[in-house]
Formats: structure tokens, C-alpha cells, sequence
């Protein structure tokens, strides 16, 4: 079996016990290989085994359209259901938050959602029903319990606990930190990110821009990768209006932080301009880097680290003409570590590259999705693809331009083929952006 | 560096695969190190913040008597995980790792007489006191100097499941009960809980390291200095 087979990791004979206990972290709730579940979320998670049921997407609300409220949209992905891609529960929190990013705990039992305006962060049971989410929780202190971090983005599950990776600070610049949580949603710590006059140790450290945005882990290295996008006075701002003022300009991230996971300390420094956003780490037992893209310079960086056990960034392809900024936002690379999506906002374009050699990227597959796109989420068997269309309140496009959906594709490995679609606008719903998974089989106990 | 020939009985007796590879990594304290080769932080040069108050439990000793996890904690450093002994996966793994550490920690004889390593059982009905001794006799290290290693069992599965919640430990039962790996699937966890209760750090089977978790244990005892 290939060592980036995604299901080596759980079917594969044993050589040492290290093997062994990779294997252990991901076989967890059943005897059933993985065959489903989401690509790209936290090793610590349990998985589900088979295809996912449900897929809860975080939406914002949008004035005049239902409620106006962020919420919580459940949509049935059950291949036969008689509600087979139709949206089953709404779940609104109340008022317009800046609903973002999110994520699920390490026992997958709640879905903690934030909004990067309010700072406030969701707590949502989706295991007593995984098909009915309740609000269980609201953290309202995020910022006097961080010591002044606001815009919380994402949430990553650690062991016992969420990692809450912030934008911004109480003075709305981009300085920020990421936040620990226990699952239960009590405060632990806050970890600044390092900067140039506070390098914190870290090698290449001068070059430390203090920005935020993603942190993810690969625990086998001991190593925790973050990104930098902007502030709170910049992602709040109407997007024509920044790109117009050259001093807001300047006031994006242009580095990656490697961090030595255990200690929370500051490793290593990458210079990556041009806003490198998300951070998907590869799967593969020997597979020792990550991908992200970058926003404003739309290039494929590779993060990895060589045989000498140094690690290293650089741009190892353009993603669609740079020139005419197409802003890839998210990216989704597939069990195997063979293919990444990338979306890219401006053109609503989803790019598909054969990563099998990481260092030199083959696009191989492009589709509109439509006039603007934003996530993908992707099936753990890379089947099944995912897309939804809101970047930021102030940063969607207007008018006709304005499309919001979900819409849902299979991949056969050349081709996305629709599934279905929801057109968020028309079923008064407003403007979806972070998709989770989620499956009544996990929760046998 | 002394090797762990014991352990043999114990970890053939959970005849799998899983655990032959295991026993086979545990003849020498190399640990996960054999595969998850990386720098550590030194003792004291991090923080390992409170992350709650660890619950409290009545459980089973060995010997089948009562006893209080609260009271256990109390002024000493403890390595509590939970477990099953029909468990044919991250269990023995888990057991082995809590072994080298045992190992490593009765190498330092402050640290061994303030640590203990806490293995608990959250299938009752199978795991009876008499049975989590007979384990506990073959992975405890016949050495006075090696830290306390208990092995506690509840009395039914009404007993355990509080506790399980309060640690949210999620368990479940397989489809296949005749499962080579065992009958339950849980996510595997490790709880560092300082003599005052609280729990200062929470291990996946990744960090399961003997050389992290003695770091670790050296942090919190030099906190207390």
C-alpha cells in the first residue's frame, strides 16, 4: 500500500509502534475504514466513517433577506434522502455578527462558530441531533478574556481543547494571537504572534509581521503553521475602498510563522507576500509540508521541510493571471495529498492541480463556479466537492454579481459534475461561507 | 539502558499485530522518538497553563476497595489515561508509552516518589478489580525506585459514565463486537493533572512520549519551586 494512500494510515500492518500510533489518532469510532469525512481539518479529530450526512454551513446575514441573522444552515447530503440537498434546519444566532470561519471540536460534538465584527463565538451541539444543531453556548468575552485579541477566525480542534486563531487587536491594526479554549468553551491562554520588535526567539525573526489568520498542526513534527491576512479597520472596509488607499494597502500580512506546537513558541519566520491565507498540511505518513495560496500575489506556496530537517517556503506556481488579481481565498487539498482546488473570489473560478510532486504544481481541470466563490469543502474520499460564495460582508460583489450559494459537485478525478444547488438569496437565507460535515454514525454511544 | 522484557506478557497477551509492533518499540526508550524525531523545549522554558479542574470520581482499586480520584491528585503529579483491556489499538500503545516513562522517571528519584501513573477502565463489566491487577503485576516495573502505577476499574458502567463526560472521553461500540482490535472505539487521551487538581496538559497518542511527558512533569515540578 502507498504511503500517501489516505487509508494506509488505517488498514496498513503495523512496523512501529510510531506508525501506530498515527494510525490510532485518526481510527477512533469505528471498526469501518474512512471512507468519507471532510480533507483538511484537524488530525485530532474523530472522523466519520462512510459518507457525510449533513454539511453545516455559517452564514451571514444579510439585510433584507429572511431574518437578516447569521446562522446556522443545515442541508441534508443523504444520497435517497426525500430531502436530499434541501436545507432541513436554519438556526439563527441573532444580528449580523461577521460570520466567518469555525470548526468542530476533537470529538466532533459541538461546531464553535465566530463572528469576526461582534467577536463573539457559537457554540453548537451537533451530536445529540445531528440533524437539528442547537446553541448550547455564546462566549461574549473573547476580547477582555484574550487580553485584547478581537476577530475571532478560526477554530482548530486540539486535545480537549479549540485553538481560535484571531485577525485582530483591541486597537482594530493586525496585530493578533491565537486564543486556547477547553471544549467546554472556558478561556486557557493567548499566544501572541511574534513581530519584529518582539521576535520571540524565532529564527528570521526581523521579518515578523505579528498578522493572522490560519494555525494548523502536523504533530508528528511538532510543528504548528500560521498565516497573516489583516486587521479588523482593513477586512471591515469595503474591498474598493482598500484597494484604493495605499497606506490600507500596506496593511496585510506577508509571512508564515512555524511554531514548535507543544512549547506554543515561535519556531521560524517565512517571508510568503501577498497574504498567504489558508494552511492545508498533507496527510501522507512521510509527507512532511503544507500548501496555502496567497490572496494578493495569487501564487501556490509549498511550506516543507528537507532532509536536514530545515524547513523551507517558496512559491512553486501562479494560480490564473496574477495581473488580473483573481484573489484565491481557499484551498483544498485531497486525502491522498495528489490534488488541490483552489478558489480563486474575483473570477469565481475553481483551479485543480496535480500536487503528486509538491514542488511543481500541474493544473490539470478549471470551472466558473460562478460569479464569485469562496470555500470548498471536499469528501475524504474526493468525491464529493462543496462550494460556497461569501468572502467578507463588505468585500462580496453587488448587483447581479451577488450570487450566493451552495453548490454541490462530484468529482470523478477529471470533471465536477453538479449534485445540487441552494440559491442562499432566494431561499432567505444570506451569504454562506464555512462548511462542516457532520454524520449521525459517529455518535454511537 | 535497562530494557522492558516484561512487558512482553502483558502486550502478547493482547495478541494483534498492533501490540506485537508495540512490545517490539518498547525494548528500549527510543518511544515515538523512533518516528516523531524532533527537538523538545526544555524543562520550564514554556507554560503549561490550567486548562480545568480535573473531575472527581468514586472508582475501584485493585483490590476491589473504594477510592476517590480527587484524593489521589492531591500533592502529586499524575498520568491518567483511560483504557480497556480487551483494547487491541491505541490501548497497548498507550500502556507501552506509560511504561518508558515509568522507566525514564525511575531514573529521577524526586520526580518518581511525586508522579504516578493512573490507568483507569472505562469497561467495568469486563474489567473487574482482579483483572486490572493481573495486568497492573505484569506492566508495573519490579523496581521500588519506579513511580506508583495504579490500575482502577468502577463499579458498574453507571459508575464510569460521569466520568467518562467530565473527561469527555466519547466511547463507543463497534459495529463488529468481534472486532480483532476490541469491541469499543474511543479517541485516546492522556490527562496531566498537578497535585492541586488541575489539569495542565492533555496528550493525543501522538505526543505520548516519554521524553515530552518527563519535560512536562519537570516544568510543573519546577513551577512548585
Amino acid at each position: 500500500m502507498k504511503a500517501n494512500d489516505p487509508h494506509s494510515r488505517y488498514q496498513t500492518p503495523l512496523h512501529t509502534a510510531g506508525a501506530a500510533v498515527i494510525l490510532c489518532a485518526g481510527l477512533l469510532f469505528s471498526a469501518a475504514p474512512a471512507l468519507a469525512d471532510e480533507t483538511c481539518q484537524s488530525p485530532y479529530m474523530a472522523k466519520i466513517t462512510g459518507e457525510e450526512e449533513y454539511v453545516y454551513v455559517w452564514t451571514l446575514g444579510m439585510e433584507g433577506v429572511g431574518d437578516g441573522s447569521d446562522k446556522i444552515v443545515t442541508v441534508d447530503v443523504r444520497s435517497g434522502s426525500p430531502t436530499f440537498g434541501k436545507v432541513v434546519d436554519v438556526d439563527s444566532v441573532g444580528g449580523r455578527h461577521e460570520a466567518h470561519h469555525g470548526g468542530l471540536t476533537d470529538d466532533r460534538r459541538h461546531y464553535w462558530v465566530s463572528g469576526l465584527d461582534s467577536n463573539m463565538i457559537f457554540l453548537f451541539d451537533i451530536a445529540s441531533d445531528p440533524a437539528n444543531p442547537k446553541l448550547v453556548k455564546t462566549i461574549n468575552d473573547f476580547e477582555a478574556k484574550s487580553g485584547g485579541v478581537v476577530g475571532p477566525h478560526g477554530a482548530y480542534a486540539l486535545p480537549g481543547r479549540m485553538l481560535i486563531s484571531g485577525l485582530s487587536n483591541s486597537k482594530k491594526t493586525g496585530q493578533t494571537a491565537l486564543v486556547e479554549y477547553t471544549n467546554d468553551g472556558d478561556y486557557i491562554a493567548t499566544h501572541w504572534m511574534p513581530t519584529a520588535d518582539n521576535p520571540m526567539g524565532a529564527i528570521n525573526g526581523e521579518k515578523a509581521d505579528g498578522y493572522g489568520y490560519d494555525a494548523r498542526v502536523l504533530p508528528r513534527r511538532n510543528v504548528m503553521l500560521s498565516s497573516s491576512f489583516t486587521g479588523w479597520e482593513n477586512y471591515m472596509r469595503p474591498l474598493g475602498e482598500v484597494v484604493n488607499d495605499p497606506e490600507a494597502m500596506k496593511k496585510f500580512g506577508g509571512s508564515m510563522v512555524l511554531w514548535d506546537f507543544h512549547a506554543r513558541k515561535p519556531r521560524q519566520v517565512f517571508e510568503v507576500p501577498g497574504v498567504p491565507l489558508e494552511v492545508r498540511w498533507a496527510w501522507g505518513v512521510d509527507h512532511n509540508y503544507a500548501f496555502t495560496s496567497t490572496a494578493l500575489t495569487s501564487e501556490i506556496w509549498l511550506v516543507y521541510e528537507d532532509e536536514n530537517q530545515k524547513w523551507h517556503a517558496k512559491s512553486v506556481g501562479k494560480i490564473g493571471d496574477p495581473a488580473k488579481l483573481p484573489l484565491p481565498v481557499d484551498i483544498s487539498l485531497s486525502a491522498d495529498d495528489s490534488t488541490l482546488f483552489v478558489d480563486s473570489f474575483m473570477d469565481g473560478m475553481t483551479r485543480v492541480y496535480d500536487v503528486t510532486d509538491p514542488h511543481s504544481p500541474k493544473l490539470i481541470y478549471e470551472k466558473k463556479i460562478g460569479s464569485q466563490v469562496n470555500m470548498v469543502s471536499q469528501s475524504w474520499d474526493g468525491k464529493r466537492l462543496y462550494y460556497t460564495s461569501s468572502l467578507l460582508a463588505n468585500w462580496d460583489k453587488g448587483g447581479e454579481d451577488n450570487e450566493q450559494f451552495l453548490k454541490a459537485y462530484t468529482w470523478d478525478g477529471k470533471e465536477l459534475t453538479p449534485r445540487f444547488e441552494i440559491d442562499f438569496l432566494a431561499a432567505g437565507l444570506g451569504r454562506p461561507h464555512l462548511m462542516r460535515f457532520g454524520s449521525s454514525a459517529l455518535y454511537t454511544y | 539502558m535497562r530494557t522492558l522484557c516484561f512487558l512482553g506478557a502483558a502486550l502478547l497477551a493482547m495478541a494483534t499485530p498492533l501490540a506485537a509492533a508495540a512490545h517490539e518499540s518498547s525494548l528500549k526508550i527510543e518511544g515515538p522518538a523512533d518516528a516523531y524525531v524532533y527537538e523538545l523545549a526544555p524543562p520550564g522554558s514554556y507554560d503549561l497553563p490550567r486548562i480545568g479542574k480535573a473531575a472527581d470520581a468514586r472508582l475501584l482499586d485493585e483490590d476491589g476497595e473504594t477510592v476517590e480520584l480527587g484524593d489521589l491528585f492531591k500533592g502529586r503529579l499524575t498520568l491518567l489515561t483511560f483504557m480497556y483491556l480487551r483494547c487491541g489499538d491505541v490501548c497497548p500503545i498507550a500502556a507501552t508509552r506509560m511504561a518508558d516513562l515509568q522507566l525514564l522517571a525511575a531514573e529521577d528519584p524526586a520526580l518518581a516518589r511525586q508522579l504516578q501513573l493512573i490507568s483507569l477502565s472505562f469497561d467495568p463489566a469486563h474489567d473487574t478489580p482482579a483483572r486490572m491487577a493481573e495486568h497492573g503485576r505484569a506492566m508495573r516495573l519490579p523496581d521500588p525506585a519506579a513511580p506508583d502505577w495504579l490500575f482502577l476499574t468502577a463499579e458498574s458502567q453507571a459508575a464510569i459514565a460521569p466520568v467518562l463526560k467530565a473527561y469527555n472521553q466519547p466511547v463507543g461500540r463497534k459495529a463488529d463486537p468481534d472486532d480483532p482490535s476490541g469491541p469499543l472505539a474511543h479517541l485516546l487521551r492522556a490527562f496531566l493533572v498537578d497535585g492541586e487538581g488541575y489539569i495542565r496538559n492533555i496528550y493525543s497518542a501522538d505526543f505520548l512520549d516519554p521524553r515530552l511527558l518527563l519535560n512536562d512533569l519537570k516544568t510543573l515540578q519546577m513551577e512548585a519551586h
